[in-house]
């Protein structure tokens, strides 16, 4: 089959627009979108984020590298999301291709497709666009002139399960690394080598992962028995990263889409990674070490950011903004100098122990909105287990204040199923819960809310609790069953996650390479969009793993030792694995690790030898 | 300063929902750097209203929304600059300084016409299309069911149709009607070409419909006024009588 030309594609596509829903999440018309000269650039990148437009569009990162790679006038980058399943219907219908939003070209056409690894649960939406855009979905089944398939984003840090499909995984922070690649991409283009050349010339470059110089060989019982890199092979490929964030690339006019999008502000990114320590918290071992911007470069970005969009609402982004050492004169200066001109702030995250009411009042001076506070644990014993340096006290005084100052819901966060849970733990959560509402109704607010939400507790790579297993869906349901029992009461209400969900993100996140197979055969069925309930096929996958003979439990319910051999220890962070492991026993012992931006270095590894530091502007 | 600005809304700007319409205006002020009022409170909006909504996927020839401003502007300058930061598709036509206590779009917008083009679905000829139109003009009802979350609903159309009327060129079918709008919700010229597709027979192929409102008007003493228009005759009369 010939692939329809750009042309052809917009003219099929306007018959029909006007019948799917959100038709703006097609078109990449938007304000400040790049439309750039197929003829004049040499190597065409399409950038793809492997759920609806509405999501993507919200994620920074993609929106950064968008922006970065089309700074270079030999570069040109476009977009393309997952259709949503209307929109795939019609395209299939008609043999419409997977195309890239500025230009209409079909994907086929392009030199290179990033996608984005956000969430284990859109790995199906991957090969499904890989093949609405006429691509092989395996490595092994394509061509020259196919395009070279990559991916960054938190899951590559374990990738495994893609392996078959992917070329080369782009691991850590891509601003230097991605230009690298492109420029090899481009030689490549002029003087074309073997395939495997390629590869190792490429898998020189920081943090760049090719799977296919792997080989992995397993042991009777199912376990890796040794992971063997090519020759000339990196034996560990280790994370790229910014060193200068303050001096860092970062685009002052990003795209101002035309429908609302998730986070549909400004989005100003004032530090990067986090080190509380968090013992289950992927985020904050990856992201490491903690580097801000200056208040003078932020404001700078702002003032520019205001003018090239428009938007009404700009948000201080990172992975916890109220950590940020400069976070009150921004705020302030932000709010003074953009109030009047109708632009409100907002934080994204806040952690109650960082978080001072007086800095939100400052944030609702100009917009309101409600509060939401990440416990996570319901008693002090099990917070010290997971290093969340959060007490009651802290908690009570902070949402007293808040109810104090004005406000009558608040949002608590929770996770369940964590390692060494006991009932007391559970009870601690429904305790809280009851306390902070009687905090509100004592302190005369009529209509307070207290919204407890409980996440399963998912173990991922990288982290102090990688060794540990998932609990049991039954016994996780029976938690939320009891949770729901314990909670009823008029001024509070209680979320929770399907555990099927976060049984199959658990697989995954631990998963390895035989798991491709599910996978394949999985979306060969009809699953995507498996992170939508509604689209969620629980039953398919379940078919998939008993038709392959493969054992889910394996992966998402087996204890590992800290001798085996983890599908992701080719694979560094930077963060020691022998500080994973005190981490581990810290966590076993209830013992807590401090922050190292407050205290002293607490040796998690990434500093020494990489030319990087904790770097804090106040 | 209270302002009306008559726009069209062409190609790809159509798709922009009606609900998004007032963001895309208030960001593209905002770069225009043209201040904007502001509502009061908690949660304090721009203060931008629009006429009647225009469903996504329709294009508007003319359309019109109000805004205020904090200051005194040149109108001419307030168009130019606002121009210039609005997606493609929307383009300027007009704008006037509103008088104090001007009625708003919504009150006074009450008359809308469209023009409805698509493909036939089987050759049809002019006495054909001619037969249909007056055949459905006759009729003093014409029931069309909507689909809601709430489930179906039935509605007569036929008294909200003012005119209708059709000529064939090459290929296509060409409608162009006239209808009332109104706060108890008009009628979608699709559910009149559907109508005439069922009720009459008339093989069109809907899949390949496109519609676009030619105008929005009041209607007054039987005339079709443009809302400038209406507000020089409104100001006209309380000037009037004010002496
Ligand atoms: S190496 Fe030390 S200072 Fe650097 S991030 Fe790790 S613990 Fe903190």
């Amino acid at each position: 089959m010939s692939i329809m030309t750009a042309a052809e594609i917009r003219r099929e596509m306007e018959r029909f627009l006007p019948q799917v829903s959100k038709p703006n999440r097609y078109l990449g018309t938007e304000w400040n979108s790049i439309h750039k000269d197929w003829q004049q650039t040499a190597v065409h990148m399409a950038f793809a984020f492997p759920d609806v437009y509405e999501v993507g569009m919200s994620h920074l990162g993609t929106r950064i590298l968008y922006h970065l790679v089309n700074s270079f006038p030999e570069f040109l980058c476009e977009r393309t999301f997952a259709p949503w399943v209307d929109m795939e219907e019609k395209m299939r219908d008609r043999g419409i291709p997977l195309y890239a939003l500025e230009s209409f070209e079909p994907l086929k056409k392009f030199d290179v497709i990033g996608f984005t690894l956000q969430y284990e649960m859109s790995f199906s939406n991957i090969l499904n666009m890989l093949d609405l855009a006429g691509i092989p979905v395996r490595s092994a089944d394509r061509q020259a002139q196919d395009p070279w398939i990559i991916a960054g984003g938190p899951c590559v840090y374990n990738p495994e399960p893609l392996a078959p499909f992917i070329d080369f995984f782009l691991i850590g922070e891509s601003e230097e690394q991605l230009p690298q690649v492109l420029g090899l991409i481009k030689e490549q283009k002029e003087k074309p080598r073997e395939r495997r050349e390629f590869l190792q010339r490429v898998a020189q470059v920081q943090g760049v992962y090719v799977p296919e110089l792997y080989d992995i060989s397993y042991k009777p019982d199912g376990r890796i028995e040794k992971i063997v890199p090519a020759p000339g092979a990196p034996v560990v490929v280790e994370k790229a990263i910014v060193t200068d964030l303050d001096q860092a690339f970062f685009p002052s006019n990003p795209i101002v889409p035309y429908m609302e999008i998730v986070h549909d502000r400004i989005m100003l990114e004032v530090m990067r990674g986090c080190s509380r320590g968090c013992r289950f918290c992927q985020a904050g071992m990856i992201y490491r070490p903690v580097r801000e911007r200056s208040p003078q470069t932020l404001m700078q970005q702002a003032e520019e950011l205001v003018r090239s969009t428009g938007y009404e609402e700009m948000s201080l982004t990172s992975l916890s903004t109220g950590d940020y050492s400069c976070v009150q004169p921004v705020i302030q200066e932000i709010v003074a100098k953009y109030g009047p001109q109708g632009v409100g702030v907002s934080l994204p995250s806040l952690r109650l122990d960082s978080f001072d009411v007086k800095l939100a009042e400052e944030v609702q001076k100009v917009r309101k909105s409600g509060l939401t506070f990440a416990p996570e644990a319901g008693t002090q014993r099990l917070r010290d287990v997971i290093n969340k340096g959060v007490t009651e006290e802290n908690l009570l005084e902070t949402s007293e204040a808040a109810f104090k100052a004005g406000w009558s819901s608040i949002k608590l966060y929770f996770m369940i199923g964590l390692p060494t849970e006991v009932q007391a733990d559970l009870d601690g959560i429904a305790d809280l819960a009851k306390k902070v509402a009687d905090l509100g109704t004592k302190n005369g607010r009529r209509n307070v809310k207290v919204t407890v939400s409980t996440s399963s507790f998912v173990p991922k790579s990288h982290t102090p609790f990688q060794w540990e297993p998932q609990e049991g869906m039954r016994s996780l349901e029976e938690k939320q069953q009891y949770l729901r029992s314990k909670l009823k009461d008029r001024r509070i209400k209680y979320n929770y996650h399907d555990v099927q969900t976060s049984f199959l993100e658990a697989v995954f996140a631990k998963g390895d390479r035989r798991l491709a197979e599910v996978l394949e055969w999985a979306f060969r069925h009809g699953c995507r969009f498996d992170g939508w309930s509604d689209q969620f096929r629980y039953d398919t996958w379940l078919q998939a793993f008993h038709e392959l003979g493969i054992d889910p439990h394996f992966y998402a319910h087996r204890a590992m030792d800290y001798d085996d051999v983890l599908p992701w220890d080719h694979l560094d962070s930077g963060v020691s694995k022998r500080f994973l492991i005190e981490e581990h026993h810290r966590a076993l012992r209830g013992t807590r690790t401090l922050d190292c931006r407050h205290t002293d270095c607490t040796g998690c590894g990434i500093c020494p030898g990489r030319g990087v530091q904790v770097d804090l502007k106040g | 300063m209270r302002v009306r600005i008559a726009y069209s809304k062409l190609e790809e700007s159509r798709y922009i929902a009606h609900l998004d319409l007032a963001r895309v205006f208030e960001r593209a002020m905002r770069r225009a750097e043209i201040p904007m009022a502001y509502s009061e409170g908690f949660n304090p909006h721009p203060k931008i209203s629009f006429g009647s909504a225009l469903a996504v996927g329709v294009e508007g020839e003319k359309e019109y929304v109000d805004v205020e401003l904090q200051q005194e502007m040149d109108i001419g300058e307030v168009l130019g600059r606002l121009q210039e930061q609005l997606p493609k598709g929307i383009r300027l036509l007009e704008g006037r300084v509103l008088a104090d206590g001007s009625k708003a779009l919504m009150a006074v917008l009450n008359s809308a016409s469209y023009r409805v083009r698509l493909a036939m679905a089987l050759p049809i000829t002019r006495v054909r299309l001619q037969e249909a139109l007056d055949s459905w003009l006759e009729r003093e009802h014409v029931t069309y069911s909507r689909y809601s979350k709430k489930g179906p609903t039935e509605k007569d159309i036929r008294p909200l149709v003012k005119s209708l009327t059709g000529e064939i060129k090459g290929e296509e079918v060409i409608f162009d009607l006239e209808v009332e709008v109104g706060s108890q919700g008009g009628v979608r010229p699709e559910e009149v070409v559907g109508s005439l597709r069922e009720l009459e027979s008339l093989p069109l192929d809907m899949e390949s419909i496109h519609i676009k409102r030619t105008g929005i008007y009041v209607s007054y003493q039987g005339q079709n006024l443009s809302p400038f228009e209406h507000d020089q005759i409104q100001r006209g009369r309380s000037k009037q009588e004010a002496r």
